[in-house]
């Protein structure tokens, strides 16, 4: 090649590269600002409409999906549990005529170009059946975990009497008790603990009484401490003592409240509820099923009396945090094998097809930790 | 003045050169990074696949012996690998600990389908219902057992490389 050839070449080049590093920082600029705007969807909503639609019927919907939510069905098709419980909750807020409908997708924070957060929350807001609102948000925003949701819930909630049936559902992996780090996948350091779940519910009850109930989908949260600690905030409660598949309660009850609540007995309506969420497991689910129905009221006694107890087993698993700590049925420990340890609590229990546990009978409807021991065998393990 | 020639150590090829190798570690990190985000969320679901893959072929078979040395097969190799990242000593002492706890669920499932150590032994009718106890088992040990990225890596590779 000759030196002419060479220098021309050279030369070619620099107008290419300044062309493209202007169409680079075009779309630099581009991404910053798309970035920084809202672009929400909503619809301006008249006036007269906003003060005539009174809901009979009020269902928050917090949808975890930061964290590992794959599963397989038994035809071997992979599902993700966040976006198959969301679908389940847009489907109950298309088909409530007669409820507003607010759903909190929680997803795992990503990057735009690598280095740029894009947010992570997506909040939906549905008022008689029809999505007003469609928001992203940041999670990380706020001095307690659920500042951002409060914040949607209280800008959108209707606000009226007479009060309505008012619901909140939990989907995601077991709420810690303690510690709490890494329930986050994307915010390594932050904590979320039954605590956090109970302050974000406080936020959205000040003004209001009780939920009438709350449905945690997540394993392990039909505790004493659990139950307890969501205990003002809610008049039933359902949870799952044991472990709980990814593909969680079924959520068709829920579709048409104006039918299946008519008689607005929601103990009833919890009841029945729980026993087609646990119907809908046993037909797959080769695991460990067990759904609980908490009265609240009735219960009390119970938690009174194992309050103790309970909390010296956190102050211990506390201390050895972190590790691995492992669950079992509380009937299984005189310290809460007590009379009134049934009372309040309706179970639907299947105990697993196969493992050492395949042949226990039933669940007492309460879960505990087993306190460690010092040096486990393989096949304590 | 003379043109500078532009010899393969010439300053002005040695510029060019130098910007070539910039651009290439920078394309290198960055694919590095996209591939550790990635792996970040499939490390431990391609664990979950590799489970759901086995009870598909094993709900293929007819024969029950069949079913039963491919489930046997499929958990052994698992264990393998899992005994081979803790032999690099690249993983921390907390992977090591969850590892441990990994394999002694997959012997514990070994030891059902073969009827040992206190287990009844699967019968030949239950072999696809074990198949996918053992899939959505494993999807709840996957949150108490909670490897790293670098762990969930490693033992995709061997898994790959022994199957």
């Amino acid at each position: 090649m000759s030196r002419s050839q060479n220098r021309n070449n050279t030369g070619a080049t620099q107008p290419f590269e300044r062309h493209f590093t202007r169409i680079g920082c075009a779309a630099l600029v581009f991404l910053l600002f798309s970035c920084s705007s809202l672009n929400p969807t909503q619809q301006e909503i008249p006036a007269g409409e906003a003060s005539a639609f009174l809901p009979r019927y009020s269902i928050i919907f917090i949808i975890h999906g930061d964290g590992a939510y794959l599963f397989y069905d038994p035809d071997g098709h992979a599902h993700r549990a966040d976006e198959e419980a969301l679908g389940g909750a847009i489907r109950v807020a298309e088909r409530n005529p007669q409820a507003e409908v607010f759903i909190f997708h929680e997803r795992p924070r990503r990057h735009a170009f690598l280095f740029f957060p894009l947010r992570d929350g997506k909040f939906y807001y549905y008022r008689g059946g029809q999505l007003l609102a469609r928001e992203s948000y940041r999670r990380n925003q706020g001095s307690s975990r659920f500042d951002p949701e409060a914040r949607l819930y209280d800008r959108f909630r209707t606000a009226g009497q007479p009060r309505p049936k008012r619901f909140f559902l939990y989907f995601g992996h077991e709420i810690p008790e303690f510690d709490g780090r890494g329930y986050d996948a994307s915010y390594s350091h932050r904590t979320f603990t039954v605590r956090d779940l109970a302050d974000g519910l406080e936020l959205t009850t000040r003004d209001t009484t009780k939920f009438d109930l709350i449905v945690l989908s997540t394993c392990f949260n039909g505790t004493p401490h659990t139950i307890d600690t969501l205990a003002p905030y809610a008049r039933t409660i359902i949870a799952s003592p044991d472990n709980l598949h990814r593909s969680y309660f079924d959520l068709q009850p829920f579709e048409r409240l104006d039918v299946g609540l008519q008689n607005g007995d929601t103990a009833v309506f919890a009841r029945a509820f729980a026993r087609q969420a646990f119907d809908r497991l046993s037909e797959d689910i080769q695991t460990t099923i067990t759904v609980a129905v908490y009265d609240v009221e009735r219960v009390q006694g119970f938690l009174h009396t194992v309050e103790g107890a309970y909390d010296h087993t956190l102050t211990t698993l506390k201390e050895q945090s972190p590790g691995f700590f492992e669950h079992y049925d509380c009937a299984e420990d005189t310290a809460y094998a007590l009379p009134n340890m049934s009372e309040g609590v309706d179970v639907f229990y299947q105990p697993p097809r196969f493992g050492r546990l395949r042949h226990k009978e039933n669940h007492s409807g309460w879960e505990c930790w087993k306190l460690p021991k010092k040096s486990l065998s393989k096949q304590q393990l | 003045m003379s043109t500078p020639r532009l010899t393969k150590y010439s300053p002005l090829h040695l510029i060019e050169k130098t910007t070539m190798i910039k651009r290439a570690a920078f394309g290198v990190i960055v694919l590095m990074f996209v591939l550790v985000q990635a792996g970040n969320a499939q490390g431990t679901d391609n664990i979950q696949a590799y489970f759901n893959d086995t009870a598909i072929k094993v709900k293929a078979i007819e024969n029950p012996v069949q079913k039963r040395e491919l489930l046997d097969q499929s958990l052994q190799d698992m264990s393998t690998a899992l005994a081979r990242v803790e032999s690099f000593g690249l993983i921390s002492n907390d992977d090591r600990a969850d590892l441990d706890r990994f394999k002694a669920i997959l012997q514990e499932y070994q030891d059902e389908l073969a009827g040992r150590n206190g287990f009844e032994r699967v019968p030949d009718t239950q072999l696809n219902a074990f198949a996918d106890y053992v899939v959505q088992d494993m999807q709840q040990a996957d949150k108490t057992i909670s490897i790293s990225l670098v762990a969930a890596l490693l033992i995709v590779i061997i898994i790959i490389l022994i199957v």
